[in-house]
């Protein structure tokens, strides 16, 4: 790993500031990284990926990590607060969805040191990507080796030109209970909704998965549903090992009930698209009584448009089916 | 085989066993449960340099010039070398020595070694191999072996006689086409195998120091310390008297240390150049280019078998990908075919074998060296047989056992033979009986026997001189020190010495000393490959016990003036047998033993008896004792979601005698483990650009405790006439049946066979959406 | 040499010592550990926070010592498998640690390389949990690779350490009849284990 030079600051003001340079204004020059668990820069350090001139640490800010309540009944979650903090926090109704997402990644040792904002913000997990010899679009080459290549763990929707798979789980899971992210730079705080913060490759800038600069920090995540109590959710991962693995597919579902009948429902997708893929239209179809029959028929149905735009690579088609799978079994476990 | 390599099988005096048979803490255990234990990294020498390699960004290229200037000229830099300074061919097996430590005008892969950097620390010395400028011109590369079998120019080795061929071997016997006419059922079907790699979990690490008179000490995890030392002296141009090669203590290695490796050349060659100890540790992505993993293997079988059960013939042909260099691929042709002779009879056998060379990391020898592949194909077919008529797959099995004190039909002798009783016990265990064929949809049970080699009667390189050697030093302070050149590579064969000597001598475990591997302390043991080392260097401690045994005996029968025969030394204490009360300790026997004959000492050897079938390449595979071994895998599949679950092995299997039974399941559950998560997450491949797919444990997935199915070890004990008081191996062969059996389970679960590996959830969805289909056509045309 | 950036002075405790160090940035706990100070029982297997062999315990709870700096370890409480034995003397205990007695009983140790993390894994599994269940260790120890055992042993000594602990009798493996363990509890193992 090449040296660096660390920076400690104690307060968020200080952390922004550092972070205030002009060639960090952009991703293409800029030298300084926020650090918070380190889980996944450290090793995009160790691999040459990543070599900044300096780390800003901002795992020793106050305030900056813990769980707070939030308007009716939401929560705020600071952006360093450890992910294996959340794994046990909740055990059922509309934050489930949460804990059981925090639970399936990486190792205990890693999430007790991982955090929120860096498991949102952490970089794929591309073979290609992952490799500093291939010079791939999101190291600002022109080809996506994975498109032509081996593509086992690549997108089937949302792809092009770039075509990995967004690595976080704790993305969907908060997109699933309608999150807002706060982010501060140098001139201030600004709020805006977690669905916004995720880009897809064909939004701009192909070598970002979300809108953050280099000179900003994320402060907070807030979920946002309406009447929290009324909510259920769940998170449902497929991974091929159950330690230490990123998702082949995984289904963050959250399910709105009052009087006995599905009234509101978010479905977001990991694991098969470059970020976070919440399914609209799949979550109208959910809507309806509870009964059994009517729900399977449903639930099959919102998962085939789930999947309606899925354009699967050469080695990837069986995500498809998988998802759709998934999705079936979360809406069963989450209304048995 | 010699008188003296021959011990019996019972108690050495007559009675009970009080060692052997017991489980005793490992040797080394507490050293390494107290982090105490030095591993070849561990080792900080004053004044040591880092050394750190330039490998090719290229698959296949010549070298056309290196410039290393602006490199040497960074502060910190000491040395710096290229395949110029070390141009002599090395290979471990003596007739295909391909490869050099650094590039010599051309590189074979990528991560190919080229030039090798030594500096204060390794910050510097990886600064510095960015430094260097190489100039190549990039050749052709070959990435599918079946390209190599048919092109030829550019070739990978020039020199090579066959192109890109590496090694063919063809062997027939018997009579295929009678056996195929008289067969009830032949089938003929095609399997992949892909590769797979060690991944232990300590990386290849050495550190040299060359002393003012030019001695060289080599430190290294090797699991071959003589063969590093042949070949790191014959490089470098040293007498092998004055290279001395240690291996500390070792961090994994299942056939992956059993090459010499560039490193060792390098530190070596670093420390004679600039005075100053080196070390070089390789990254884990290194590791994954050093690479001699399982070679992947295209497999083509075709067998006969009667409604009665019997076999009738197979014919076997076999494409294998070798990578870019030899390694031990001489041997993993011969043993791809040599290996799958057993454990059952068949009459008629006939296999053609060819590795290729292409331009991937070198594969070689991972735990079940060559017969793992086979085994694979072959165990699916017979499962296959045994539906086609109608007799349980256990039951053909049984059927064809080749038993015991007969030989294969390539010629090998088989003496103790356990697997009809290894069978019995995963049937019984498993509950085949009542759960085979009845359990719900997705759940299966599926069964694979196997046989392996007790170490070889092939010695890598010709000579007449013994396989494993051992010298016993005994003193007045009751201490007895052992010095094995036996690799002691955490399989606990260092242990098992200081069992035999507790056995032999009567001795308490702590007063028994082992030391290994140390090329200038300890006789010539060949290393920990082919399970040898329980087998050989337990004889050869058996023989140098009794010899030393003797000494006493006779030294405290003159003092006593009785016969020899009265005194006995077995249990701690020495004593006339006719008159009990006269007795001492052992370690005042030791006492009389010195003063009567002075210094105290023996040495024990083994070698093995002349085998093999009387052809070429007959003594390849020939082996002084089989082991014999079968598993019943569990599984359930989801067919939601193409998701196999490991639930249980049973992994029985015929060790001959547990030495130590805790260690023998230990190496049985390590090779199940092994051997089935190899076919659910492992993948060893180069993309398209020959670039490694993912050289990290983290894209080339281990399981983890939670992804490890509950295993259960059933030891079976045949007592083998040769082994040491019976023993065999039982590191590679409870490896083999782990495969085939899984894919056989899949089938009892959800009726897919699976013929190609890995078994990832695609090709279990995939495979199931192909049976869907079909179902429903042959539904439809039944209608 | 290499230009450096300034060198982080840092204060820990490690092992119950007070350790003062003057580190790189760029170095890791592990560095620290192997090269500052010479505890080579963390291991480094893959350093990228794969494998798990350089797990220590931070604050009592198990971390990978190749993925956190150095200067983040700053005022934290870092034990490693070289301070587990003299802890438990501390403690008032005699012998081993319970955790690394078992695993040396049961065969656990195999090449031993990843077993330093392991141990430290169980030690803060039992530490927080007494008596967990085989789901519970087993998913304690997921982030920790090991290559040689395939974990059976690794579980049954976990196991056999809390059997021990609550004067239960640890479950028979399949090759033994009744408790092998029970009778290499002396270091000599002289009488140990009858299968």
């Amino acid at each position: 790993m090449k040296d660096f030079e660390y920076i400690q600051p104690e307060t968020v003001e200080a952390a922004t500031a550092a972070l205030a340079t002009k060639e960090n204004a952009d991703w293409a020059t800029a030298k300084a990284r926020v650090f918070g668990g380190g889980q996944d820069l450290l090793g995009e350090m160790k691999t040459g990926l990543e070599e900044p001139s300096a780390l800003v640490n901002v795992k020793w800010i106050q305030g900056l990590g813990g769980v707070t309540q939030a308007d009716g009944g939401n929560l705020k979650f600071g952006a360093t607060t450890k992910l294996r903090a959340l794994e046990g926090l909740f055990s059922s109704g509309a934050f489930q969805v949460l804990s059981e997402a925090a639970k399936t990644i990486g190792s205990p040792q890693i999430r007790t040191q991982a955090t929120l904002a860096g498991n949102l913000c952490q970089r794929p997990r591309c073979l290609y990507y992952r490799r500093p010899e291939a010079k791939c679009l999101k190291k600002g080459g022109d080809e996506c080796f994975a498109y032509g290549g081996y593509n086992k763990f690549n997108a089937i929707l949302g792809g092009g030109p770039s075509y990995i798979v967004h690595p976080s789980d704790m993305g969907p899971a908060l997109m699933a209970l309608d999150a807002q992210i706060e982010i501060s730079d140098s001139k201030g705080t600004t709020e805006m909704a977690l669905d916004d913060f995720f880009t897809l490759p064909s939004d701009g800038d192909v070598t970002r998965e979300n809108v953050l600069r280099p000179d900003q920090v994320v402060i907070s995540l807030r979920t946002g549903l309406d009447t929290p109590s009324e909510w259920r959710s769940t998170y449902l991962k497929f991974q091929e090992r159950d330690g230490f693995d990123f998702a082949l597919s995984a289904v963050a579902l959250s399910l709105r009930v009052q009087n006995g009948a599905i009234t509101d429902a978010r479905i977001v997708l990991g694991g098969v698209a470059p970020r976070p893929w919440r399914c609209r239209e799949a979550e109208q179809l959910l809507l309806g009584s509870m009964e059994a029959a009517s729900l399977a028929k449903r639930g099959a149905a919102a998962a085939d448009a789930a999947l309606l735009g899925a354009e699967p690579l050469e080695h990837n088609a069986y995500k498809v089916p998988l998802t759709k799978g998934l999705l079936q079994r979360a809406l069963r476990q989450l209304t048995a | 085989m010699g008188a003296r390599d021959q011990h019996g099988t019972g108690a050495p005096w007559g009675d009970e066993f009080r060692a052997v048979g017991k489980s005793l803490r490992k040797i080394e255990g507490l050293s390494k449960a107290t982090g105490e234990a030095v591993y070849a990294d561990d080792i900080m020498l004053p004044g040591m340099l880092h050394a750190k390699l330039l490998r090719s960004p290229h698959a296949h290229a010549r070298i056309v010039s290196i410039d290393t200037s602006k490199a040497l000229a960074l502060e910190g830099v000491h040395a710096i070398i290229t395949g110029a300074d070390l141009p002599i061919c090395y290979g471990v097996i003596p007739w295909t020595k391909d490869e050099n430590a650094l590039a010599v005008d051309k590189v074979r892969f990528i991560g190919d070694e080229v030039a090798a950097v030594a500096a204060i620390d390794e910050d510097t010395a990886n600064a510095a191999v960015r430094l260097i400028e190489v100039e190549y011109e990039v050749l052709h590369s070959y990435f599918d072996p079946n390209e190599s079998l048919v092109r030829h120019e550019p070739a990978i080795h020039p020199g090579n006689k066959h192109g890109n061929i590496s090694k063919r071997v063809e062997l027939e016997f018997g009579d295929l086409e009678s056996a195929f006419a008289s067969a009830d059922v032949v089938m003929e079907e095609d399997f992949v195998f892909h590769g797979s790699t060690h991944a232990a979990i300590e990386p290849h690490c050495a550190v040299a120091r060359a002393s003012a008179d030019g001695l060289v000490t080599l430190w290294s995890s090797t699991q071959i310390t003589h063969y590093v030392q042949r070949e790191v002296s014959r490089v470098l141009g040293l007498p092998q008297s004055r290279l001395r090669v240690i291996q500390p203590t070792l961090g994994g290695a299942f056939g992956g240390k059993s090459d010499p490796f560039s490193l060792e050349f390098v530190v070596a060659k670093l420390a004679l150049i600039t005075g100053r100890p080196v070390k070089m540790l390789w990254t884990r992505e290194e590791v994954f280019y050093a690479h001699r993993g399982r070679h992947p293997m295209q497999m083509r079988y075709k067998t006969g078998i009667k409604k009665d059960g019997h076999l009738t013939g197979v014919e076997a042909t076999i494409t294998i990908d070798g990578g870019s260099y030899s390694s031990f691929g001489l041997v993993t042709t011969y043993y791809s075919g040599q290996l799958l002779t057993g454990p059952y009879d068949f009459p008629n056998y006939r296999f053609d074998s060819t590795r290729v060379f292409t331009n991937k990391p070198p594969c070689g020898p991972k735990r079940g060296h060559g017969s793992v592949q086979p085994r694979f194909a072959f165990e699916i077919q017979l499962d296959e047989l045994s539906e086609a008529i109608g007799m349980d797959p256990i039951e053909v099995r049984r059927v064809n056992d080749i038993g015991e004190n007969t030989k294969t039909v390539n010629g090998q002798r088989v003496t103790s033979n356990g697997f009809g009783r290894c069978l019995d016990e995963v049937e019984r265990a498993s509950e085949w009986k009542t759960r085979r064929g009845k359990l719900p949809l997705g759940t299966g049970l599926g069964v694979a026997g196997s046989m392996y080699i007790s170490g070889t009667n092939y010695p890598i390189y010709p000579n007449d001189m013994p396989q494993a050697g051992i010298q016993l030093k005994v003193d007045r302070s009751g201490l007895v020190t052992a010095f094995t050149g036996g690799n002691d590579i955490g399989q606990g064969s260092s242990s098992v010495v200081r069992t035999i000597l507790c056995e032999e001598l009567g001795l308490d475990p702590l007063d028994v000393r082992v030391v290994a591997a140390d090329t200038d302390l300890c006789p010539v043991d060949l290393g920990a490959y082919s399970s040898r080392v329980t087998f050989m260097v337990g004889n050869a401690t058996i023989d140098a016990c009794r010899k030393l045994r003797k000494q006493i005996v006779e030294a405290v029968a003159a003092k006593w003036e009785v016969d020899a025969k009265r005194v006995y030394l077995g249990s701690g204490e020495v004593f006339d047998t006719e008159q009990r009360e006269t007795k001492i300790t052992t370690r005042e026997a030791f006492e009389i033993a010195e003063a009567f004959h002075d210094t105290l000492g023996s040495t024990g050897a083994y070698n093995t008896p002349t085998l093999g079938g009387d052809y070429r390449g007959g003594s390849i595979g020939a082996s002084p004792a089989y082991s014999f071994t079968a598993h019943v895998v569990e599984v359930d599949v989801d067919v939601e979601t193409g998701m196999i679950d490991l639930k249980n092995v049973w992994v029985a299997h015929d060790c001959g005698r547990a030495l130590n039974p805790m260690l023998v399941a230990g190496q049985m559950e390590g090779s199940a483990y092994m051997g089935i998560v190899e076919a659910v997450f492992e993948d060893h491949k180069v993309n398209r650009f020959g670039l490694h797919s993912g050289p990290s444990l983290l894209d080339y997935p281990l399981a983890t405790a939670l992804d490890t199915p509950e295993l259960h070890a059933l030891i079976v004990e045949s007592i083998d006439p040769e082994g040491p008081y019976g023993a065999k191996e039982a590191g590679e062969g409870p490896l083999h049946p782990a495969l085939p059996a899984l894919s056989n389970a899949i089938y009892d679960a959800v009726g897919i066979r699976l013929r190609e590996l890995p078994f990832t959830p695609g090709r279990v969805l995939t495979a199931l959406r192909a049976k869907a289909a079909l179902d429903k056509e042959t539904k439809g045309a039944s209608c | 040499m290499l230009a450096m950036s300034t060198p982080i002075s840092l204060e820990l405790s490690i092992n119950d010592d007070r350790v003062r160090a003057s580190v790189p940035a760029h170095w890791t706990l592990l560095e620290l550990l192997r090269y500052e100070l010479g505890l080579t029982g963390t291991k480094q297997g893959c350093d990228k926070g794969d494998c798990g062999a350089c797990t220590v315990l931070i604050d009592g709870k198990p971390q990978l010592s190749c993925l956190i700096l150095a200067a983040n370890a700053e005022g934290k409480k870092v034990q490693t498998i070289e301070g587990l034995q003299p802890a438990h003397r501390k403690a008032g205990g005699v012998g081993l640690d319970p955790v690394q007695d078992a695993f040396d009983r049961c065969g656990a140790l195999q090449c031993g390389f990843c077993q330093s993390g392991m141990m430290l894994s169980a030690r803060a599994l039992l530490n927080e949990n007494p008596t967990p269940d085989r789901t519970e260790i087993r998913q304690a120890l997921s982030g920790n690779l090991c290559r040689c055992t395939g974990y059976t042993q690794i579980v049954q000594a976990v196991e056999l350490a809390i059997a021990e602990s609550t004067g239960a009798e640890p479950e028979s493996p399949s090759w033994s009849d009744g408790n092998p363990w029970k009778s290499t509890t002396s270091l000599s193992g002289k009488n140990g284990g009858d299968a």
